[in-house]
């Protein structure tokens, strides 16, 4: 049935005049895996008719997705700290919002720069602003996400740059490190310097060399000397005033150190420049390091394609984040196109073939990336209480309240046989077990009060087991389902009395099955 | 041990057996109670800073300490009253973990002073003029954590500490049961990886077996398809990564949850706390060893938010309340199974912190720290290893603000708590293969 489908398509467009040839299910299907919430019906179809490029066109100008603001104070007169609904708007962009490749961007790019409710930022209103910042520039340019997330106040306040004045003139004490440290260790440049295809650069020794050494943070945080938070409304603007995170950091020269300072690389930051200049200057470093585009590349290329990208696939994105073609670096609309369109991402496209690193090729599906993409498969709505977040949360995905600035699993996370495999950090045993309750949850109709799915289509398909599955693969399986996958479907259908739940147990054994959990 | 669990590095083929193994088989031979053993890992994430947990209170100890750390001095008031160390050293708790001062007055708990991750033994003129091997990425969290969960300071180490002592304990076939040696209830953790055994995580209050099951056929057609599925092999790792995964839970779910039904009610409350509700969970796995076939184990909590940049008085009173009523709730549970001889808990943390505060009343990243071991086995009211002299760009600063070379390091520490454990003399380079940097390998505390 499918081949007739892609055969019948093919002939259609013979019909017309363009040139482009139409994708397969298969092909289409895994695209949406890696770039939207997961696959849907109606996106496999826009998707087919599109194609890749114009798709990528109209993703990058969309902008459509938002999550509300939070009042400072809530009802009770005190500050407001509930992220509930924020949470529930992120997921209800998720399965509803066209602009899906953004929000899968900006969702990888949280998760590099991360701020939490856990450990500094209490109140809800400081997210959905620094949330913004990498929805506008998911696409945009990384030196500018570099510069909007440090002046950002919540970001001063979780990494402690807020606020952060120069050493007591006695040396009693020193500028604060925090910020200095994580903006290298964790969101630029990584502890190892690294070649364009992401493998370690080595001393003659074969040890890592590192991309700087210990004396350079205590320097950092002079740098980071001087910045306060926004004045509230009708506060005084003052020299180190309290928190407020609607707009950006401002400086205080008094509080910054003036002095010289010897930073990354060997660069020299000259004594007597402003808070601002130091920063430029900084910020200019930072991204004539090397180090930073595979830094960079292979993480987004592990949050959306693959855990374990070649060295080949790492340095063909390297080399388009170092010059998008018109001599821009750190362009990301050009980088996602790369990651996108790589050979190596397309390569499963036809199933029939056999590609090199297929073995170690994909991903497990973060909790959020299961969550949205079962929900989207099954035609889901989201109601005004709907719990979503709290089951994201118990698997490990807490939105906005990351257990630290590590995030919620390393990208350096391995299995036992030293494959990279960040998501599994989060897959422990109670994990597993807790991924099945919801698939039972969602399909049994018990997830929460107001969280609605629709499996009529399934179920229209129910008198033929081998329809059924069909229809599964189809959604959720990149219509290549493993036939081991497919013969156990089959038999959970087929010992059940009702069309009903012979959908219910199909998709059950489906969605349990460690085939969807891990996007190939 | 026809183990249901490690089956990946085994080969897929199996699972089949393992899987299909019938549901509730569980040894019924019984542990002799008095042979139990267990370890309690207390992880506290962030770098604790330490230099407020225990102060040494003699005269010019205490003067370096007010003056140096400025800010971040406490004050006597905000200090336990001291406590005479068996040597007579008066030492003080931070005055919100009075409970934990009281055991060190009576010997139930013991402190280690200025332990880290070390290659060996090092001096500062070394570290400064790098004539000596040190740890990989000082004074960053992940790399620290991992070294103090692997006892392995240099390069990637796939197994933990405690991961490679289960593995010892599993291939002597010392518990009657495959049920695994290492639990979590604190998710995924390197510390409890062996090289052939996998730990098991649970999370506090809630079972691991699969909703949604019944007796009826569609039930159990459902049920034997996603079982049958975990034995698939596609060929793809990841896949079969996370099939183990599943089919670990599996089993273990349904051992703990028969082992369960049997376990006493807790005359003891617990705090209700995140590390409270761990603890609560540990004391009452622990409670039923004896019908999970356990004769040894090793647990892992955490609490995380130590790591105290700025502001860290506030942050302090707000955690250590909760890390004291939970430990001492913790043991009085064990006192109450019978079992305090029988169970040693300890602390570890990323690293401690400057001595020299920010300019914002906290502290940087740092490196050697004390860490706390309670229990009834302990030789407590004592300090184990050495306190570093108070000086910025002293004898034991790594540069000039208190960043203190550890002068134990973690192996020793481990090590310790290993053999108490029952790990010999023999098999302990197996689990720590760089204690022989470390002379006087073991320090005594409990054992």
């Amino acid at each position: 049935m499918k081949t007739l489908f892609v055969a019948l398509a093919a002939l259609v467009v013979s019909y017309g005049q363009t040139a482009t040839p139409v994708m397969s299910d298969t092909a289409a299907a895994r695209f949406l895996d890696q770039a939207t919430w997961g696959p849907t019906p109606a996106s496999i179809a826009q998707l087919q008719q599109m194609g890749i490029a114009n798709w990528l066109q109209a993703q990058f100008a969309m902008n459509t997705s938002d999550l509300p603001n939070q009042p400072v104070i809530g009802p009770t007169g005190k500050p407001y700290t509930a992220l509930a609904d924020v949470q529930r708007a992120f997921f209800a962009n998720a399965l509803t919002q066209p602009d899906q490749l953004r929000q899968r961007v900006a969702f990888a790019l949280s998760e590099i720069w991360v701020v939490s409710q856990l450990g500094g930022v209490q109140y809800a209103y400081a997210f959905p602003p620094y949330w913004r910042i990498f929805r506008d520039n998911a696409f945009g340019n990384y030196r500018d996400i570099i510069q909007a997330v440090t002046l950002n106040p919540a970001m001063g306040r979780y990494l402690n740059m807020a606020n952060n004045n120069k050493a007591d003139p006695s040396g009693r004490t020193s500028a604060n490190e925090n910020y200095a440290r994580e903006l290298l260790q964790l969101f630029t440049l990584g502890l190892t310097q690294l070649n364009a295809d992401g493998t370690p650069v080595v001393d003659a020794n074969n040890n890592p060399v590192p991309t700087y050494d210990e004396a350079v943070i205590p320097q950092m945080a002079k740098v980071f000397t001087g910045w306060t938070y926004p004045a509230a409304p009708k506060h005084k603007a003052g020299a180190n005033n309290p928190p407020y995170y609607m707009g950006q950091m401002y400086a205080v020269e008094f509080n910054h150190d003036e002095t010289q300072k010897s930073i990354f690389g060997g660069n020299v930051i000259p004594a007597g420049q402003t808070a601002e200049q130091d920063l430029q200057m900084t910020l200019d470093d930072l991204m004539n390091q090397p180090t930073m585009a595979p830094f960079v590349c292979e993480q987004l290329i592990q949050h959306l394609v693959t855990s374990n990208p070649s060295p080949a696939y790492i340095g063909r994105v390297s080399k388009v984040f170092l010059n998008d073609g018109n001599g821009v670096k750190g362009n990301l609309e050009a980088v996602i196109t790369a990651i996108l369109t790589d050979p190596e991402a397309r390569a499963g496209d036809e199933p029939s073939a056999v590609t090199a690193g297929a073995a170690t090729f994909g991903h497990l599906r973060e909790p959020i990336l299961f969550l949205a993409g079962i929900l989207r498969g099954l035609n889901a709505t989201l109601g005004n209480s709907s719990a979503i977040q709290m089951y994201a949360a118990q698997l490990g995905q807490d939105l906005f309240r990351a257990p630290s600035v590590f995030s919620y699993f390393s990208p350096q996370y391995r299995l036992p046989n030293g494959e990279l495999a960040p998501e599994f950090q989060l897959q422990s045993t109670a994990a597993a077990s807790f991924r099945a309750d919801i698939v039972n949850r969602v399909l049994y109709g018990k997830l929460d009060a107001s969280t609605k799915v629709d499996l009529s289509a399934f179920a229209a398909k129910a008198g033929d087991a081998g329809s059924l599955a069909d229809s599964i693969s189809y959604v959720f399986f990149h219509h290549a389902m493993p036939a081991a996958v497919t013969q156990q479907v089959e038999a959970a259908a087929e010992a059940q009395a009702t069309a009903l739940a012979k959908a219910q147990a199909a998709l059950y054994v489906a969605l349990t099955s460690s085939e969807y959990q891990v996007v190939q | 041990m026809t183990s249901r669990r490690g089956f990946i590095r085994a080969g897929l083929t199996t699972v089949g057996t393992l899987a299909l193994r019938p549901f509730g088989l569980l040894p019924a031979m019984a542990q002799n109670t008095s042979n139990y053993r267990a370890l309690v890992c207390v992880f506290l994430f962030g770098g604790n800073d330490s230099n407020n947990t225990v102060v040494p209170m003699d005269d010019t100890s205490f003067q370096a300490y007010t003056t140096l750390r400025g800010g971040l001095a406490l004050p006597a008031s905000q200090l336990t009253a001291p406590v005479l160390s068996v040597s007579g050293a008066p030492y003080s708790f931070h005055g919100k973990l009075p409970d934990l001062a009281n055991l060190f007055g009576s010997k139930e708990l013991a402190v280690v002073a200025n332990v880290g991750s070390l290659v060996q033994p090092l001096t500062r003129a070394q570290y400064q003029q790098a004539q000596a091997p040190i740890p990989d990425n000082l004074f960053s969290h992940s790399d620290q954590q991992l070294q103090w969960q692997t006892s392995v300071a240099q390069g990637h180490s796939p197994t933990g500490w405690a991961g490679r002592a289960a593995d010892y304990i599993a291939a002597q076939k010392i518990n009657t049961s495959d049920f695994p040696v290492f639990l979590s209830v604190s998710g995924n953790v390197l510390e409890g990886t062996g090289a052939s055994t996998q730990p098991v995580a649970v999370t506090p209050g809630q079972s691991l077996m699969l909703q949604g099951f019944n007796n009826s056929k569609g039930s159990q057609a459902r049920l034997s398809a996603l079982t049958t599925l975990l034995t698939a092999d596609t060929g793809v790792s990841l896949v079969q990564a996370a099939n183990q995964v599943m089919a670990n839970s599996m089993a273990d779910a349904q051992a703990l949850t028969n082992a369960l039904g049997k376990a006493p009610t807790l005359k003891t409350q617990f705090p209700k706390t995140s590390l409270g509700a761990q603890l609560h969970q540990v004391a009452q796995i622990m409670s039923v060893q004896s019908a999970l076939g356990m004769s040894r184990q090793i647990f892992f909590c955490s609490l995380g938010g130590f790591d105290t940049h700025v502001s860290e008085l506030e942050t302090h009173n707000t955690l250590y309340p909760q890390v004291n009523d939970a430990l001492i709730a913790f043991y009085q549970a064990t006192q109450e199974l019978g079992m305090a001889e029988q169970v040693t808990t300890f602390t570890e943390s990323d690293f401690s912190r400057t001595f020299q505060p920010t300019t914002g009343d906290g502290s940087d990243h740092a490196w050697g720290s004390n860490q706390l071991v309670l229990g009834g086995a302990v030789s407590g009211g004592q300090i184990y290893g050495q306190f570093p002299t108070f000086e910025l760009s002293g004898p034991n600063d790594a540069d000039t603000r208190g960043r203190w070379i550890p002068t134990t390091a973690v192996d020793q520490y481990g090590a310790t708590l290993a053999s108490w454990f029952g790990i010999p003399d023999s098999a302990l380079p197996s689990v720590f293969p760089n204690l022989a940097n470390f002379p006087g390998a073991k320090l005594g505390f409990v054992g």
